[in-house]
């Protein structure tokens, strides 16, 4: 029973993570139809920040946070101003424009960083364990699925209830018509993009305490990305909610069960839902 | 059609060994297979429109076939490794095919790119995939062709992927040209149309991809004799992504652009190589953002342009 | 001989039923149009007989033939062929691609890999035909997006034609054409074969009544009226949908 609360805590913490990441590339990709492959990459810059903060020169762990993501958000809203913004009625381009930038933002993480991985971090209150039934638990973890669930509910309140999400909602269905209606689309594709990016660094600061930071997050957190959106489904929260915690949960018992193969756990659950549900889970048609 | 400008191009890469040192004899090889790989890229991407992310995973496996023939079973016999080598990634992307054109758009990219980075997770975790201690399968040594007297060297490497890249520009540039091909990129700048007149777009999509994959297995094929060495990133998409950029760079859905793109590219890399090998991952990327943003058409294109500038100069000339 | 034959067709999106238990058939050589207010379900019905849209409920037949699971292309080779409201057309091809393309779609040979299309001389012949009849021929080589609008109407729709399809639809083929634009596409409609069936949705009253036999009124998704010009312009109903009409 034991060995089952653990693995399941474990699951649905690194579930979180993939959330998280799955979130932001959702809320651009949902609302805005585009296709950041740079969001690893950013999630790293934002990972490196807060190492660099919180370890590095020793200040908190929340401070690392916050800097982490306002400096990731700057990252994504320099490159949607300076040059995403131009391909508009381009997709193509604009998936391999952002994918240059992967090359670029890893090679200079690794210019400033340097090639050795760093171990994972968290803040000083965190760094024990909660005792919890007949076992201790990492606090860390647990504060993970706390912020998850914060911040999906805050998202989803974004999504749903406020006037930027409205806008957004209808640009994506008619630009001309909603431009013609005097609301300034540009700028809320800008804050979108800046808050994606936000979360992606957000979420490379909290996924260093479970995976630490190196220069091959730019792909690895990519690839976990868009498998968590085919499962899950594109263009909304509840779907990158399910598919983090479905991927994350078999992760974790794959692991504990055959840790060799665990990596195909996910890539097999992938396959599946594609032949049979291929919009996803919870997929909404964009 | 205007044959004398590819048969210079044909001689030039015919005698070009005779006056060259082995290194760059091997950049020239190493230029051909890309130059395939590109072109094979650019059939399922520049012509049909099929933004594919996991290309790599055809190269790769064409590459492996070879690899793992000679680690288990000792077998350097061309003529044994070259129908496996052209049979085993068909059929890789015969099977990826059939996920991946289930969904369309963004879908699959994605797909695409998380099929070829479950071969690469396939490629570092099992054993039999790996020589033994290390990550990717070393000590691949050129082909044995089984004719009495004859022994393979770099330079007769040369020659034999030279074959095989003209053979395969004849057969892809008869397919662009097709019934086939034409459909292509009717399906590319409209496909709604084409069901409307009559067209199966997926059967050509799927035919599209799986041609595709077959030409880069080739191509992934003759790169393992040439590397003496595959790895598991072989597979992935830093590899992936370079048949990409120089399909864009030389001009995509034209045919020649691929080759273009790869004579550009490899000759930069070489460059970058030695000068500054650290940074060539920030200068590919950089290179790349410019191209999308202000060369779009590819330098393929431009060259073109001119090209028919001249000709038309001559044209005058000659009324 | 019934040609196309729509039972108790259902389209419905969300809340919204935008074909509301259809029924009709048509017979071969008829000329029959589908009339009725924006929104009305007219180009959905388009697109559910043409595939491009499945059906919630209801079957269609074809020649006898249920087609409601066949996907678009397998319909057009059965027979029907049509051209778009909102013009379909490869707009950076050339004008001789465009009609090479659009010929090939139905022939076997569409799917050769190894001989250039230029040697199928009988579907460039039949190309060149088409493309002198609708005065298209001096301008082959031009990408069709350099055409004049009423030029791309004209070619798209004999495009159509020369599909040399049992079932023609079209959907408002006078859309933005101005009145000697719009007369071609009457005297087009009026010079087909007498074996081609033609379905045509427009909303120019003069053209319909010129050319139909027969007209269905469609409102909400659900049919109005059926029946000859004469008796639709007397019927009540159908004058309070569309107040205003002259005739």
């Amino acid at each position: 029973m034991r060995w089952f609360i653990i693995n399941m805590l474990n699951g649905v913490s690194y579930g979180m993570v993939l959330f998280l990441i799955a979130s932001g590339m959702s809320i651009v990709l949902g609302a805005m139809g585009i296709t950041n492959l740079a969001h690893g990459a950013i999630y790293m810059v934002g990972a490196y920040v807060g190492w660099t903060i919180a370890v590095k020169w020793g200040a908190t762990f929340g401070l690392g946070l916050l800097v982490g993501g306002l400096s990731a958000g700057l990252v994504g809203l320099v490159i949607e101003r300076g040059l995403l913004r131009h391909l508009y009625k381009q997709p193509n381009e604009q998936v391999l424009l952002t994918f240059g930038f992967v090359y670029i933002l890893s090679n200079l993480c690794l210019w400033v960083w340097g090639g050795y991985s760093k171990a994972p971090f968290t803040a000083g209150f965190l760094d024990s364990s909660f005792e919890m039934f007949d076992f201790a638990y990492p606090k860390a973890r647990l504060s993970i699925i706390l912020i998850g669930l914060l911040l999906g509910a805050g998202l989803w309140w974004l999504q749903d209830k406020t006037r930027l999400g409205a806008i957004v909602r209808a640009g994506m269905d008619d630009k001309e018509t909603t431009m013609g209606l005097g609301i300034n689309l540009e700028k809320a594709f800008a804050v979108l993009f800046f808050i994606s990016s936000a979360i992606a660094g957000a979420s490379g600061v909290i996924g260093a305490q479970l995976m630490g930071v190196d220069t091959e997050l730019g792909m690895s957190v990519l690839l976990l990305g868009l498998i968590v959106i085919i499962v899950g489904g594109v263009g909304s929260i509840q779907g990158a909610l399910l598919g983090g915690i479905l991927i994350g949960v078999l992760d974790a018992f794959g692991r504990a069960v055959f840790p060799q193969f665990a990596m195909f756990i996910m890539y097999v659950t992938m396959i599946v839902v594609l032949i049979f549900r291929p919009t996803g889970l919870l997929g909404r048609k964009i | 059609m205007n044959v004398v400008p590819y048969v210079i191009g044909i001689l030039i890469l015919l005698i070009v060994p005779l006056f060259l040192s082995t290194y760059w004899i091997g950049l020239v090889t190493r230029f051909l297979i890309f130059a395939l790989f590109a072109m094979s890229y650019n059939i399922v991407f520049g012509y049909t429109g099929l933004l594919s992310l996991g290309h790599a995973a055809f190269f790769g496996t064409g590459g492996y076939v070879i690899a793992l023939l000679h680690l288990h079973y000792n077998v350097n016999l061309f003529w044994i490794s070259l129908p496996l080598g052209v049979l085993v990634p068909t059929f890789t992307a015969a099977l990826f095919g059939l996920i991946a054109l289930r969904v369309s758009g963004i879908y699959f990219l994605l797909v695409t790119f998380a099929l070829g980075e479950m071969l690469y997770s396939l490629a570092w975790n099992v054993k039999w995939l790996n020589s033994r201690g290390m990550q990717g399968i070393t000590g691949i040594t050129l082909p044995d062709l089984a004719i009495p007297g004859f022994t393979m060297d770099r330079t007769w490497y040369y020659y034999l992927v030279w074959i095989f890249f003209i053979t395969s520009c004849i057969l892809l540039n008869r397919l662009v040209r097709s019934p086939f091909g034409t459909a292509l990129v009717g399906i590319r700048e409209d496909e709604s149309r084409m069901k409307a007149v009559g067209y199966n777009t997926w059967l050509y999509k799927y035919l599209a991809f799986v041609i595709s994959g077959a030409f880069a297995g080739i191509a992934g094929m003759l790169f393992s004799y040439y590397n003496y060495f595959v790895s598991p990133k072989h597979l992935g998409i830093s590899t992936s992504f370079l048949p990409m950029v120089m399909a864009i760079m030389g001009g995509l859905g034209t045919f020649l652009g691929p080759v273009i793109g790869a004579l550009v590219f490899i000759f930069v890399e070489n460059f970058a190589s030695i000068f500054f090998p650290q940074r060539w991952p920030l200068m590919l990327g950089g290179l790349f953002v410019v191209i999308i943003m202000f060369a779009r058409e590819g330098i393929g294109v431009y060259l073109w342009r001119i090209l028919k500038k001249v000709e038309r100069r001559f044209g005058s000339i000659k009324s | 001989m019934e040609v196309l034959k729509v039972e108790g067709l259902l389209k419905q999106f969300g809340g919204i039923k935008a074909v509301n238990k259809v029924s009709f058939s048509v017979e071969a050589g008829e000329h029959l149009a589908i009339i009725g207010p924006n929104g009305a379900g007219k180009t959905t019905l388009f697109n559910l007989i043409n595939g491009q849209l499945s059906v919630t409920e209801g079957r269609i037949h074809f020649y006898g033939k249920d087609i409601t699971n066949l996907s678009t292309h397998q319909r057009v080779h059965l027979g029907q062929a049509r051209a778009f409201q909102i013009i379909s057309l490869w707009q950076k091809l050339t004008v001789i691609d465009n009609a090479m393309l659009t010929l090939h779609g139905t022939k076997p040979h569409r799917f050769k890999m190894l001989r250039p299309t230029k040697d199928f001389k009988e579907v460039f012949n039949q190309a060149m035909e088409t493309l002198r009849t609708l005065n298209l021929w001096e301008k082959r080589d031009e990408p069709v997006k350099n055409l004049a609008y009423g030029e791309k109407r004209r070619l798209e729709i004999g495009l159509s034609l020369a599909m040399q399809p049992k079932l023609l639809l079209l959907d408002e083929p006078s859309a933005g054409l101005s009145k000697g634009e719009g007369s071609d596409v009457i005297a087009l409609i009026k010079n087909l074969k007498s074996d081609i069936t033609a379905l045509m949705v427009d909303h120019d009253m003069d053209m319909i009544f010129e050319v139909a036999e027969r007209i269905i009124v469609l409102h909400y998704g659900q049919i109005i009226s059926d029946g000859t010009p004469e008796m639709i312009q007397h019927n009540q109903k159908v004058r309070e949908i569309y107040m205003g009409i002259e005739h």
